[in-house]
């Protein structure tokens, strides 16, 4: 069996109901906040009210004298512990060493700056109200441009500067293109800062036990193993007496694929007083000080010849990375990725980029769906809506005449992204054809007759996908990326299969539990799956850039591949024939051709750890493999096209539907990839017309709340239609790609574009997101 | 601080306690009945997590403090079904209408109380019942379809 193509019978590919969901639905599932160790205590931080200030002096005397307080910990009390920084191997970045307890500054408005232990979490905050810090206000800079100007507020003295990367890059002839060109043409786009929210806020739990010197420290994270080896290099405790462990996940979206202060915080308390220590940040915290996403200031310029051809691209994207380059990725996690990501399935192979990247007085940036990819699709989906309009072109077909062709496949972009295959035309034609495209045009003239506008949005996109190492040098992250399964038959017949990548959400113990299933030949209920304990699992990074399925699905495959082989072997001497003559179906190894010399998965197994007779000389009983998988580079793609109706007086969008037609390749569940892409979607709807993460000139929050910081509900979102086209990746096992971002990379653009093509007849432009009823009234106003 | 005696009945269940009075309905189902499938997301009565039946009516139990709950009775997702799955929940399951899991009890809990008096909505009367329970995952559409395939459940049944 080679694995290129995977056996697709019973569980592969079928719309199989999720394992998980039973104990979600009861209420059974324990996340972090419901996980209760006997003599816990609980931590409420002290945070910055300032976006910018020092730290003249803290007085904790008043709370370590309130009831049920253990402790009160400032910067001080936690010297040993080192500050976070970047460790993204670029040349040219600056890093800006984040303390865990801030230090003599406050940076942002959320800043951790003590840690109030109490025997309730009631009497924490009592208590954290009691700590006087006296700060002295330095003034803010929350506008990235206004940061790199000579004379802003500097955040990080000893840089001298706000500017921690920036660097031009040339690709082709750029000047030979736009020598070329019968137009030039110029976007600014300033992408909205919004955030992942997932519905769980972060937390943890840090359990120490003195006498054997072991931690166990359970975290609401995306990435145990990483988790696991930060905690031990940051508390200096050796690594084999740390354990990981993330329990129920409520949801990340790249918002937990980092090490957070309040984390090593955490972990350190629990080393010091010797109880369980436990912090559940409430929602405000979580607004201010969890990373935010997806700003970015991006300039296009493009050289067009007069048929609507693109010649070549330049490109400023400035990331506002916030207080500190972060941990994730640094401040370049936005803009880096961008950049590469421009010129997007189109054929353009002369490109200029400027990537910088500053600090500002808001929370770090961090990974959020999509990120960097988000703001480089929408700022350069709705250019070229605009360079269609400005040259008497359908936006349609303007993509059609730039888009790269089936032939030219694996086609190798300006930026050095290897696309290996796709259907980017055929998901254009087939998303208009479902929406009905040329009917729309049809009834927009119409209605615009009657002051009523209709708006079409055209978001065609490539998502890199399937997060190793090769397609994250691709994608300018130069840092090793790859996973670990191992699959176990049990003696009694029963298949367990650990992995590295973590669910949390996704449904890894479906879709993994599918793949094992299906190579092994048994039912998937014989197969049980195991993640999110650094105990348990093999080692690896965890979940996060639509990485899990090529790389869980590849690696479980190679190891079920494996130890179908063992229980092949073991049977073909039980059965006296030989491996090759065997097959096994419905948990049932069987001669082929005669089905009634066949012996249970049961039999085998424990004739295989128990009957030494039927080793083959050297061989181990244990009907186990652990495989790696580091995959090839790999690109999902498809189309999003949005309709919607906006109210020029009010400001209101009126969302009408949303055509998805994505390509993931070989799909392992359809269910749950129509899930990534419709809850994406929807993410990306927040993030074209409701969500902003809003800072005032002085660096205050303004969106500390749901309240005020609006996400999308059952009545924002329109229904939305998912078509499937499958083209395999010719590189990858199985021809997986990934699925997990695509809906929240290409969204904001659809969605932007159709309200923008809706005011096409007031010459609306906006230069900001999101499109909020006060900003769509002033573009049509100012027409 | 001084605590105040409370008795009310739990999915079921009569339960006496003394509470303080600034706890919350949500914190004493969590904290002090081990009730934990009640989800706090925001705390501030937007995000519908902690969605939990007082007197038959879905209730933000966030907002809520325990000493209010005197008297009533409570109804958790622990108490929806005592065999197997309630059919909301089958309808969720089938159509997959979760993904990460932490909204669902909510989610479940208000989808029950509104199929209790519109027992056969329009798709538009459901997004509008569940306009006050925020998913991060899902984009909704899939819990729409499982309200929408639980009110037939639910109809056949009777």
């Amino acid at each position: 069996m080679t694995l290129q193509v995977l056996p697709r019978g019973k569980w592969l590919g079928a719309r199989v109901k999720r394992v998980e969901d039973p104990r979600l639905l009861t209420g059974e599932a324990k996340y972090l906040a419901d996980i209760t160790l006997p003599g816990t205590v609980h931590v409420a931080f002290v945070r910055s009210p300032h976006g910018h200030a020092r730290i003249r002096r803290i007085d904790t005397a008043a709370a370590k004298e309130m009831p049920g307080v253990l402790a009160v910990f400032t910067a001080d009390d936690v010297a040993p512990l080192p500050p976070l920084a970047s460790g993204l191997p670029v040349e040219g970045l600056k890093p800006t060493p984040q303390p865990v307890l801030a230090r003599e500054k406050v940076r942002f408005v959320g800043e951790a700056v003590a840690a109030v232990v109490a025997e309730s979490r009631y009497l924490a905050e009592d208590a954290a109200e009691q700590v006087t810090v006296d700060y002295e206000p330095l003034p803010a800079v929350v506008d990235a441009e206004r940061a790199m100007q000579p004379d802003a507020p500097i955040l990080h003295e000893e840089l001298g500067s706000n500017i921690v990367y920036q660097k031009t890059t040339t690709l082709g002839d750029i000047e030979g293109a736009f020598a070329q060109a019968d137009h030039v043409f110029r976007r600014r786009l300033h992408t909205n800062r919004f955030v992942a929210a997932p519905m769980e806020t972060r937390g943890c739990i840090s359990v120490y036990e003195r006498a054997s010197g072991h931690l166990t420290f359970y975290a609401s994270t995306q990435m145990p193993h990483m988790l696991r080896l930060f905690l031990a290099l940051f508390l200096g405790i050796p690594e084999h007496k740390v354990r990981v462990i993330s329990p129920e996940v409520g949801g990340g979206f790249g918002q937990k694929m980092t090490i957070y202060p309040e984390e090593v915080v955490v972990a350190y308390l629990g080393k010091v007083l010797g109880r369980p220590v436990k912090w559940v940040e409430d929602r405000r915290e979580n607004l201010a000080a969890a990373t935010h996403a997806k700003e970015q200031i991006i300039e296009l310029e493009a050289a067009v010849r007069s048929d609507g051809r693109i010649l070549g691209l330049k490109a400023r994207l400035i990331g506002d990375g916030g207080a500190y380059s972060f941990n994730t990725a640094s401040a370049l996690i936005e803009p880096l990725a961008g950049a590469a990501l421009i010129p997007g399935v189109y054929d353009i192979q002369h490109y200029q980029h400027e990537v910088i990247a500053v600090c500002t007085n808001k929370s770090p940036v961090g990974a959020y769906r999509a990120v960097g990819w988000t703001a480089a699709q929408t700022a350069r989906e709705l250019f070229f809506d605009e360079i269609a309009r400005d040259l008497g072109l359908d936006p349609a077909e303007l993509r059609r005449r730039n888009v790269v062709s089936p032939e030219q496949f694996p086609y190798t972009t300006c930026t050095g992204m290897v696309y290996d295959s796709g259907t980017y035309r055929e998901s254009l034609e087939r998303a208009l054809e479902l929406v009905g495209y040329e009917e729309l045009r049809r009834r927009q003239a119409e209605l615009r007759q009657q002051g009523r506008y209709l708006g079409v949005g055209i978001s065609l996109y490539v998502e890199p996908t399937a997060w190793g190492s090769e397609i994250a040098l691709q994608a300018g992250f130069p840092f090793p990326s790859h996973d670990n399964a191992t699959v176990t038959i049990d003696p009694s017949g029963k298949v367990r299969v650990a992995v590295s990548v973590h669910s949390h959400g996704q449904g890894h113990e479906t879709t993994l539990a599918q793949v094992a299933a299906e190579i092994l030949g048994v039912s998937i209920e014989d197969v049980v799956v195991e993640h999110g304990d650094t105990d348990r699992a093999p080692w690896g990074m965890g979940t996060y850039a639509s990485r899990s399925a090529v790389i869980g699905g590849g690696m479980v495959a190679l190891a079920a591949q494996e130890v179908r082989q063992k229980v092949l072997r073991v049977a073909s001497r039980l059965l006296e024939v030989a491996p090759e003559d065997l097959d096994i179906q419905d948990g049932t190894v069987f001669v082929k051709g005669a089905p009634d010399r066949s012996l249970s998965m049961f039999q085998v197994a424990f004739a295989a750890y128990l009957d030494n007779r039927v080793r083959a000389e050297g061989e181990e009983p244990l009907l186990s493999a652990t495989k790696f998988y580091d995959p090839r580079a790999t690109y999902s793609n498809g189309c999003i096209v949005t309709v919607c109706e906006v109210d020029v007086e009010t400001g209101l969008v009126r969302l009408d539907r949303v055509v998805a037609v994505e390509d993931c390749g070989t799909m392992l569940n359809p269910m749950i990839v129509e899930g990534q892409v419709m809850g994406a979607i929807a993410q990306g709807i927040g993030g074209a017309l409701y969500e902003q993460m809003a800072y005032d000139e002085g660096g205050q929050l303004m969106t500390d709340t749901f309240v005020n910081y609006l996400l999308p509900g059952a009545a924002e979102v329109p229904p939305l239609t998912i078509e499937h086209l499958e083209s395999p990746s010719p590189v990858t096992i199985g021809g997986i790609k990934g699925i997990g971002e695509g809906g929240l990379l290409a969204t904001p653009a659809s969605v932007a574009g159709a309200v923008l093509d809706a005011l096409a007849p007031f010459d609306a432009r906006i230069e900001r997101l999101p499109l909020t009823p006060e900003r769509i009234v002033e573009a049509v106003g100012h027409s | 601080m001084a605590r105040v005696s409370i008795g009310l009945t739990v999915n079921g269940q009569a339960v006496s306690a003394e509470v303080e009075p600034r706890v919350t309905l949500a914190d004493f189902l969590r904290d002090e009945l081990g009730l934990t499938g009640t989800k706090l997301g925001c705390e501030h009565g937007v995000c519908g997590a902690c969605t939990v039946l007082v007197d038959g009516a879905a209730v933000r139990s966030c907002l809520m403090l325990a000493v209010q709950a005197e008297g009533a009775d409570v109804l958790t997702i622990e108490g929806l079904s005592h065999n197997g799955l309630h059919p909301v929940q089958e309808a969720f399951w089938e159509h997959h209408g979760l993904q990460c899991g932490f909204c669902t009890p909510g989610m479940v809990l208000t989808a029950y109380a509104f199929l209790q008096e519109r027992p056969d909505p329009s798709d538009e009367e459901i997004r509008e019942a569940l306009a006050g329970n925020l998913c991060r995952c899902t984009g909704y559409q899939n819990i729409v379809a499982a309200v929408r395939a639980a009110a037939g459940k639910l109809a056949a049944a009777s």
